[in-house]
Parts: C-alpha cells; sequence; structure tokens
C-alpha cells in the first residue's frame, strides 16, 4: 500500500488499481500492467510482446562470508560489493563487453591533454534520504574518498592519479588528474567509486558502512551482524542505465541476503529453498547442481589480475632468474587446476586475466612444466641434492616458506600442499605457512619466498600495484622485483591515451613479467553463482557483481 | 546416619547380588569377544603408529593426479582423495599424528594434573586453597574452548595441540587425584603408619601414594580417547601441522567439502577415529572394573 501512496503519477495510479482488480483473473494481465508502469509507458509494445514480468516477492541470496562494511569506499571486498551494489550507482556504467555507457552521469567530455573530466549529470535523481543528486554531492563523495581519515582502501587505488573535483554547474562537475590517465574513466564504473549520500556521510561519519544511503535500486533496511542484510525497493527509481530492460523501480519488493559461511549449509541451503540464489559454488559441486534441473549456473570470470603465486626476489637465490625459471618449470600448473577445479576454474598463462584490456592470448599455452629442465637450472647454478633428495649449497638447504592465509578459501591451502609435493620433486623443500595475519608476515616483514594473491580490476593498470618497484600506492609489490623496465612499462601503460598504443605496451609487460618468471600465473578466479530457476533475469556487471534491476522471482 | 548406612549396605548388596549373575555370563561370552576385538584394534593402530611403511601400500603423500578420487575398490581399499592420494595410506600414516597427540597429552594432562592434586591434598591448608582456586578458575571454562584458545594463542603445530589438550585435561586430573588422596590419607593404616614414626614423605610414597593411583589409570585411559577426539577436534579446524601427513582430523576436515561428491574421504577417518576411540573406551570400562576391589573381579 506504500507503493500506491508514493506514486503521484495518475496512470501509474490507474494502472495499478487495475492490476489489483484484475489479480485473481490472470498472471499475464496483471504483470503487463505493472510493468507498464514501471517503464512508464513508453514501450507499451515490448512489455506486451515480451513475457511481461511479476512484480513483489523476495530475493534470498547466500553469502559466503559477512561484508566488513557496506561504505562503497571503505570495503574493497567482493562479498560487500555484491551487497552494495543494489544500494548505490556509479557515475557510468561498463556493460558485460567492457562498453562504458551513462548511469548518473548522463555525458562527459575529456580535455585533449587526457587530464580533465568533465561530466553532466542526470537531474531527476535523489538519494533514499531525499538529498538531491548533483555536482556537489559528487564532488563531497571524491573528496571524502581522498581524504585519509575515511581510509579508504581499493577506492584509493582506482585514483592514482587524481588531483581534485569541481562545481562546474549544479550539474556538471570536473575531475582534474595529475597525469592522463587510461584507466580513469572505466574505473568511475567500479562499485568502489559508487555515490554515497553527502548528508548520511557526514552524519554517520565512518559508521555509514553500517547505515549505508545510496541512490539505488534498493534501499538499506538493516543488517543482522553474521546472520543477514535486507534491502528494500526503492520506489522513486528510475535512473537504470539502457542496459537493462527496466530502468524504472525493480520489480522486486526486497532483497535479503542471508550469511552462511559453510559451504555444505550454504548449497543445502539452496536444494531445501531456503535461499533462492547462493555465491561461491565449490567446483566440485557445479557438476551435480548443473544437472539439477531446479538450478542454473552461473560463472564469471573475473577481470584484473588472476591468483598468481609471487616469488619473493629479495631473498636469495631467488633473486636469480635460473632460480625462478626453475620454479616455473618445476610447478605442474595444470595439474594443480585440473585436480582442485575439475576443470571450472580456467588456467592462468599470463598475469592478466583473459577478457581484461590488453590481455595477449599469444601466452596461452607458452611455459609447459617440464621437471628435468629445472632440475637441470638448479645444478647449475650450485645447489645439488643431499642425502635426503633436497638440494643443499655451501651446507644451506635450498628451502621455500610458502605462505597462505587461514582459513582456507578457494583451495589456496591445497595449492600449496601440491606445489610442496610438486617442488619436492626438483629437490626444493617447501614449508607451509598457514597464517591469519598475512598483511604482517607478506607486507611488512617479508618473510616468505612464495605468496599467491590476484585482484579483480576493470583496467591493466592493476598490475603496477602488483609489479611496480614501488607500486604507486605505497605498498610495497609483491615480488620485490626490482627493474627499471618494467616499472618504465607499467608507468607508460598508465598515462598512455592511444588504445592501440597501449595495448602494445601492456602485451610487452606481460611477456617481460612471464620471462622473467616474476610470477606463476595459477587460475583464473571465476565468481560461481547457483541460482534457482523460479529467479528470471538476475544480470551482472563486468566484474560478475549481482545486478537486480530486472530480476524477478515466481512462486 | 545409621538409615544412610543400612540403605547403602542395602544397595552394596544388591549390586552385587544383581551383578554377578549376569555378568559371569557376560565376561565370559560377548565382553570377552569385545575386549578382544578392541585389543586387536588398539594394536592395530599402535602398529600403524609405530611401522606405518609396513601396513601402508603406497607412500602417504605421493600426489597423483591420475588416480584422484577414485572410490573404494580393491586397488585402493579406502578410495583415493582429490589429490590423488591413496586415503587407506594416508589414514595409516594419520595414526602416528592422531596416537601421539592422543598419548602425549594424556601423559602431560595426567601426570602434571596428578602432580598438582597430589600436592594440593597431601600439603592442605593454603597450598590447597590456592591451588584448587587456580584448578577451578580452568574449569569454569570448558575443555574445547580452552584448547581453542591455546592453540589459537600458540599457532598451528601438532605441539601446541598437544600442549592445548594436556591444558584442558589438568583440573580433571587434578580434581581426582586430590579427592583420592584426601580419602586415602585419613584411612586407619595410613595413620597407623604415621603415629609408629614414619616420615611424612615415607607415607606419602608408600602408602598414600600406590593407593590412590587407580582410579586415575582407569582415567587415562578413557582420557586417550578423548584426547585424540579432542585433537581431531582442533585440527578439524585447521590448527593442525600442515607439513606433516594429516592426522585423521585433518583428513577428516579436508574430505567435508566433498562429502556429497566423495564421502570416503571424511568417512574412513571418521571410521578410524571412532573404532580407536571406542575401543579405547572399552578397555578404560574393563580396567575400572579389574582394579575395583568392590567388584572383586580379580580373584575370580
Amino acid at each position: 500500500m506504500t507503493l500506491l501512496k508514493r506514486n503521484r503519477n495518475p496512470m501509474t495510479a490507474f494502472a495499478l488499481v487495475s492490476l489489483l482488480l484484475f489479480a485473481g483473473c490472470s498472471a499475464s494481465a496483471g504483470s503487463s500492467a505493472e510493468s507498464g508502469s514501471a517503464s512508464a509507458s513508453a514501450e507499451p509494445g515490448r512489455s506486451a510482446a515480451s513475457q511481461a514480468p511479476i512484480s513483489g516477492g523476495d530475493l534470498t541470496y547466500g553469502l559466503a562470508t559477512s561484508p566488513d562494511s557496506l561504505d562503497p569506499h571503505v570495503s574493497g571486498l567482493d562479498v560487500a560489493s555484491r551487497v552494495f551494489r543494489s544500494i548505490y550507482d556509479s557515475l557510468v556504467f561498463l556493460t558485460e563487453d567492457n562498453q562504458i555507457k551513462p548511469w548518473l552521469a548522463s555525458e562527459w567530455s575529456v580535455s585533449p591533454d587526457g587530464k580533465r573530466y568533465t561530466f553532466k549529470l542526470r537531474q531527476d535523481v535523489k538519494f533514499h534520504d531525499g538529498t538531491p543528486f548533483n555536482a556537489e554531492a559528487v564532488k563531497k563523495n571524491f573528496d571524502r574518498i581522498v581524504d585519509p581519515s575515511t581510509e579508504a582502501s581499493i577506492a584509493l587505488s582506482y585514483l592514482t592519479q587524481y588531483e581534485s573535483s569541481e562545481v562546474v554547474d549544479p550539474y556538471t562537475v570536473r575531475f582534474n588528474l595529475k597525469k592522463p590517465s587510461a584507466a580513469f574513466l572505466r574505473n568511475l564504473s567500479q562499485p568502489s567509486l559508487a555515490i554515497v549520500s553527502p548528508t548520511a556521510a557526514e552524519k554517520y561519519g565512518k559508521q555509514l558502512g553500517q547505515h549505508p544511503v545510496g541512490t539505488g535500486p534498493f534501499r538499506f533496511v538493516k543488517w543482522e551482524e553474521n546472520s543477514e542484510i535486507k534491502l528494500e525497493r526503492n520506489p522513486d527509481y528510475n535512473w537504470a542505465p539502457d542496459a537493462f530492460d527496466n530502468q524504472g523501480k525493480p520489480y522486486l519488493d526486497t532483497v535479503t541476503f542471508k550469511i552462511i559461511p559453510e559451504e555444505a549449509t550454504r548449497i543445502g541451503s539452496l536444494q531445501s529453498g531456503q535461499v533462492l540464489a547462493i555465491e561461491t559454488v565449490p567446483a566440485q559441486n557445479v557438476a551435480a547442481l548443473k544437472n539439477d534441473s531446479r538450478f542454473t549456473i552461473a560463472s564469471h570470470d573475473a577481470l584484473g589480475l588472476p591468483f598468481a603465486l609471487f616469488i619473493n626476489e629479495r631473498q636469495a637465490p631467488w633473486n636469480d632468474l635460473k632460480a625462478r625459471q626453475a620454479l616455473q618449470l618445476g610447478i605442474d600448473v595444470d595439474a594443480i587446476v585440473k585436480t582442485l577445479y575439475f576443470g571450472v576454474y580456467k588456467r592462468a598463462w599470463s598475469p592478466l586475466a583473459p577478457g581484461t584490456f590488453g590481455y595477449d592470448p599469444a601466452l596461452e599455452n607458452g611455459i609447459q612444466s617440464d621437471k628435468e629442465k629445472a632440475k637441470r637450472l638448479l645444478d647449475e647454478l650450485g645447489w645439488k641434492p643431499g642425502k635426503d633428495g633436497i638440494r643443499e649449497k655451501d651446507g644451506k638447504k635450498l628451502t621455500i616458506r610458502y605462505v597462505e592465509s587461514i582459513p582456507n578459501k578457494d583451495k589456496k591451502q591445497d595449492i600449496a600442499a601440491i606445489v610442496q609435493q610438486q617442488l619436492k620433486e626438483i629437490g626444493v623443500a617447501v614449508e607451509l605457512h598457514f597464517t591469519k595475519d598475512v598483511s604482517q608476515v607478506v607486507l611488512m616483514d617479508h618473510a616468505y619466498e612464495l605468496f599467491g594473491g590476484g585482484t579483480a580490476g576493470l583496467d591493466p593498470s592493476a598490475l603496477t600495484t602488483f609489479y611496480h618497484t614501488h607500486g604507486l600506492t605505497g605498498w610495497p609489490s609483491l615480488s620485490g622485483f626490482d627493474d627499471p623496465k618494467l616499472d618504465e612499462l607499467l608507468e607508460r601503460g598508465e598515462t598512455e591515451l592511444d588504445d592501440a598504443k597501449r595495448l602494445e605496451i601492456y602485451q610487452e609487460a606481460q611477456h617481460y613479467i612471464v620471462d622473467h618468471a616474476v610470477t606463476i600465473p595459477i587460475y583464473v578466479s571465476p565468481s560461481i553463482s547457483a541460482v534457482s530457476k523460479k529467479v528470471e533475469n538476475l544480470k551482472y556487471d563486468a566484474l560478475g557483481y549481482l545486478l537486480l534491476h530486472d530480476t524477478t522471482v515466481r512462486n | 546416619m545409621r538409615q544412610e548406612t543400612a540403605l547403602t549396605r542395602w544397595i552394596g548388596r544388591e549390586r552385587i547380588a544383581r551383578g554377578r549373575k549376569p555378568s559371569a555370563a557376560r565376561r565370559g561370552g560377548t565382553q570377552r569377544l569385545l575386549l578382544y576385538g578392541a585389543a586387536a584394534v588398539v594394536i592395530y593402530f599402535l602398529a600403524c603408529a609405530i611401522v606405518p611403511q609396513w601396513l601402508a601400500p603406497f607412500p602417504p603423500m605421493e600426489m597423483r593426479m591420475d588416480r584422484s578420487l577414485l572410490p573404494p575398490g580393491p586397488s585402493h581399499w579406502f578410495g583415493t582423495d582429490y589429490y590423488g592420494r591413496d586415503l587407506y595410506s594416508v589414514v595409516v600414516y594419520g595414526s602416528r599424528q592422531s596416537l601421539l597427540v592422543g598419548i602425549a597429552s594424556v601423559l602431560a594432562g595426567g601426570l602434571s594434573g596428578a602432580l598438582l592434586g597430589a600436592v594440593s591434598g597431601y600439603a592442605g591448608g593454603l597450598v590447597d586453597a590456592v591451588i584448587m582456586r587456580a584448578v577451578d578458575v580452568l574449569m569454569t571454562v570448558p575443555g574445547l574452548l580452552l584448547a581453542l584458545a591455546v592453540a589459537a594463542a600458540l599457532g598451528p603445530g601438532r605441539w601446541n595441540i598437544v600442549l592445548a589438550v594436556a591444558v584442558a585435561s589438568v583440573p580433571g586430573y587434578a580434581r581426582v587425584m586430590r579427592g583420592q588422596i584426601l580419602s586415602v590419607k585419613v584411612r586407619p593404616y595410613v595413620r597407623a603408619s604415621a603415629s609408629i614414626g614414619a616420615s611424612p614423605s615415607r607415607v606419602f610414597w608408600t602408602h598414600v601414594l600406590p593407593n590412590s593411583l587407580s582410579p586415575l589409570y582407569v582415567m587415562s585411559t578413557l582420557g586417550i580417547g578423548a584426547s585424540i577426539l579432542a585433537g581431531s577436534g582442533l585440527s578439524f579446524l585447521g590448527l593442525g601441522d600442515w607439513n606433516a601427513s594429516p592426522d585423521w582430523g585433518a583428513i577428516l576436515s579436508q574430505g567435508r567439502g566433498y562429502m556429497t561428491v566423495a564421502w570416503w574421504i571424511s568417512a574412513f577417518p571418521g571410521f578410524a577415529i571412532t573404532a580407536f576411540v571406542l575401543s579405547v573406551n572399552l578397555y578404560g570400562d574393563w580396567l575400572r572394573d579389574f582394579l575395583d576391589p568392590k567388584k572383586n573381579a580379580r580373584g575370580k
């Protein structure tokens, strides 16, 4: 009934009344009236012709972990992005095939030197708390992200070249960059750079993560710690990107994210109908769910950097290319990926994930495991097998500390266990260090020789964070690879605006990384969800995050 | 008081009368058979722990990707896990880790608990009060939670699990030992010994201690089973040693995500835990009967 009260448009009200009247007659009559009201009757032909969507219902979705915060500027967790994607909108929208489209910004222009971006904003948008959306709000958002007291994480790494923003007129905002940045526009579509209500940000400060207020299709209702997060329809919503069939308010009444960390329980909840969709389906369960006619499996390979093992070159002998190549040849990546992920995860060949701008498919099937050659390389370096089969040199055993985090996420600890066995065959002892305190051990103490990592990203400039000697964001690079040539390539890639030239730079950088055995790419991490067939039109963006504008639930 | 004694006597008589007849039959039949079975299981797992290389058909850490997730069959009795390891061999080698945790933590926990209890009970007074209050504090924390806290503070590792389980079992041993000492030290023969001039330490070593130990034997036998369970629980939670071959709890945990795909990974280490703990408990029960003078089974 709140729905009726809030709709001031008499046509819509009429459509809803007719919906109520005909509710008992037939589903198609009722829902066509509803969809007419939703898409503002602009295309009556379309909604009548296609199967008309059903309004109402609750979408229950099982999350694998609890989000840390629903403040997009603060949280960098995938699981949090999955939730706040529905609460917040971004300035631009990135389609699944990597096209940049208008969203909260209706159009934009770039100055010839590539350092000034001017955005014209939509004028009909307002936040859930009634605050109007305008250039001032956008400026406040970006000021907030770069303000050190916000403690922004991932969001800040997308703004490495950002300098300032200014309000040109109430609905025009301009961003000034320090250097031209090819990644800037694409990164604006990231959920981490979504626009929050400046009123709420001021009111709640750091607590915004518990009281999220945005312009998105759903409003925040409540968050029960470690149990569930509930959202309800934003009845005023009328500014979805063109990529959706439904630009108006979403069809679903509510969305409930249930937090179900245990894998078996999560799958059980889906099978028993307690939730309608779940994320992070383990590879070994995919086949069974695929064969079940009640569910569909949706898998999206993440863009950005695949999961790769970084060899820490601060520790001898790994500063030597031959030693690193021995590891590169000694680890049988195919065997790891096939054994643990049953062909559900793809093997990675490059430090970039397929589909990311700049990815070079020529690297595929390049490096093949060759244990004999690996042994020869270590022999050449003077590491000879000792009595127990472990190589020694000057009385020192060839030992690697392999650091991985607790708990065992995505079977990464199992990768470590297999690597341990594989490297034993070439005479390298691997000690497994599983710790909760990865950032201390890896980033502060550098107490590792092997550490696996990867990140989702839309742009190859993500390579800079992991491979540039100084990391640009202030983090030390994971490989400790100190190479002016690679640094120069990565810096040029950041600022080059010509796509063709940029492609060339990043392809060279990828080959350089692989040829110098800086890392060993393992797998392209997909986000796999299983969805009940009762749910229709669940969509995903380029990063595999949920988009619920068109989604309907059948009973 | 008089009434109570009469009641106790009656219960005692009843128990003896009821207990004897069927128990005589049982001891000869099912019970004996069970005991032999339990002995076989315990001996088998001890052998597994001592000489696993004689009993395991494959090296436990040999990963062969071409044979991963095979169901139980003639070539792999327990099937294979997702690494392509022979699960039977992994379980055989795992018994070494599990039994080590069980026995070592009982030794450590039992000895220190007994020591605390003995000192406390025999010394009495302020010493008793201090030690027992400390033990009481330890007791307020549930055993597994205490073990979990210790393991979390010390980090993963086999010896940390031993320590964690041992610490959690100390209060139980200390309490029992203290109670035993208290009841033994006031018995007439102990007093007699003291009255003819035996020194307190002589009284303690020759009379009090030997006569206080039998419940502790029973308790520690039963404790081995409980410790293996607790140790398995901790390594199930990921607090075990990742560089050694996995113990039963760790294998169980590894198979957890595969229950619907490959039930055998979790099932067989689970059976191993059940079989061993059950056998040890049967022995504990038998030992209790055997050492209990009231049951008087020794003479018959």
